[in-house]
């Protein structure tokens, strides 16, 4: 991990001189896991890449303003979580005040409108993430999928570590019990 | 409700203290329901990983393009100020090239032309040149000073004099005047007493 953060950090440092190769040697470092992250909250896998460039165009466009490369990655997801909510206030039709919902989805078995994980748990992992808030939802994903500490989840979200704490136990007891059926049954 | 002396999410996730975090890890041992709560804890969060991530279904990249790519000049630049230790560098060479530079143009001290040496006994004598000056234009201003009061009291006292001598003259003349009465008084008196003499013989 410290490797992989030195690494970045040196490419960081040639992307910044314009090395646009070693930009994008950064880019396939993170895509995977932007991407998924995004795609997790928007479950639409098209809207999902197109954040995803714009997410790492902006990086690109900002990267003289990051002060620690070290402090990348945070940094990045802080990027895409604001590109995310703001494809959300995009679409949220007007007048409507209530927690914002990802796009919907037809089905409980479906991802971004196509079968995506054609396994019980998987979809009803899917499902039960679905009834979380946005917040609870974003906050699972970044702690339990890209394991985050509590301190950079706060600054992504921008809320104190204490909100970011309340948010994910308040999710894991919702998807402990909407779970429960399906582990009882042996799925896992 | 978890009987843990910390919060066992809090545990779960590592973000005790090491005090804390041993001190639960104590508890949890003898604890069935605070491990039946981990085990619940553990296996939601192995549900949720069930859900595997998936490739991206584009690989993202960005072509060199020289239009949107900074000027060699703002590469250059960027890259002295994005180092310290390259603007460290810069900034000695810069310091050494002034160095260097201030050293071939300073101009070379005329080694060929003595400096004038000073002489003491010159020095001593413009010192007491200096100081006598001094010493008679300061006497000089004392004595005048000196004459000019003497003056002054001379004339006050030639003054205070004259008004004495007038004075005394007034009375002289007092004293004449009233001699003179008494010698005429005294002569009247003299030429009464003839005349009675005379009528009687």
């Amino acid at each position: 991990m410290i490797l992989r953060a030195v690494e970045d950090a040196d490419l960081i440092r040639k992307a910044r001189r314009g090395d646009v190769e070693a930009y994008n040697l950064l880019i396939s470092r993170w895509e995977r896991r932007v991407y998924n992250y995004l795609l997790r909250i928007v479950t639409n896998r098209e809207d999902a890449l197109d954040l995803s460039q714009d997410v790492f165009l902006k990086a690109y466009q900002n990267l003289r303003k990051l002060d620690d490369p070290a402090r990348f990655a945070p940094w990045l997801y802080r990027i895409a979580h604001n590109e995310a909510y703001s494809l959300f206030r995009k679409r949220r039709p007007e007048g409507e005040t209530e927690e914002l919902h990802p796009e919907t989805l037809e089905g409980a078995a479906t991802l971004g409108g196509n079968a995506v994980f054609p396994v019980e748990l998987t979809l009803a992992v899917s499902s039960a993430l679905r009834k979380l808030t946005a917040d609870q939802r974003e906050t699972v994903i970044l702690k339990i999928y890209q394991g985050f500490k509590f301190e950079e989840i706060a600054e992504i979200v921008a809320a104190p570590v204490s909100t970011v704490k309340s948010r994910l136990y308040t999710a894991l007891d919702l998807l402990k019990n909407e779970l429960a059926p399906v582990k009882a049954r042996g799925v896992s | 409700m978890s009987c843990s002396p910390f919060d066992l999410r809090d545990y779960y996730f590592k973000d005790l203290a090491e005090n804390a975090r041993r001190l639960t890890e104590v508890h949890v041992k003898t604890c069935a329901h605070c491990r039946e709560e981990l085990d619940r804890l553990r296996g939601t969060e192995t549900a949720l990983l069930a859900l595997p991530d998936e490739e991206i279904p584009q690989r993202i990249g960005f072509v060199s393009d020289p239009v949107f790519q900074p000027s060699a000049f703002r590469r250059g630049w960027d890259a002295l100020w994005g180092s310290a230790a390259r603007l460290g560098f810069a900034s000695a060479a810069t310091l050494s090239v002034a160095l260097l530079v201030f050293s071939l143009t300073r101009p070379v001290p005329q080694a060929s032309v003595p400096a004038p040496a000073i002489s003491r006994t010159a020095l001593e004598a413009d010192f007491s040149k200096r100081l006598n000056d001094a010493v008679g234009k300061a006497v000089a201003e004392s004595e005048s000073r000196q004459a000019r009061q003497t003056r002054e009291l001379l004339a006050a006292s030639e003054t205070r004099h004259a008004l004495e001598t007038q004075a005394m003259m007034v009375r002289v003349q007092e004293y004449l005047d009233v001699e003179k009465k008494r010698m005429n008084t005294l002569l009247l008196a003299s030429n009464d007493a003839g005349s009675a003499n005379g009528d009687v013989r």
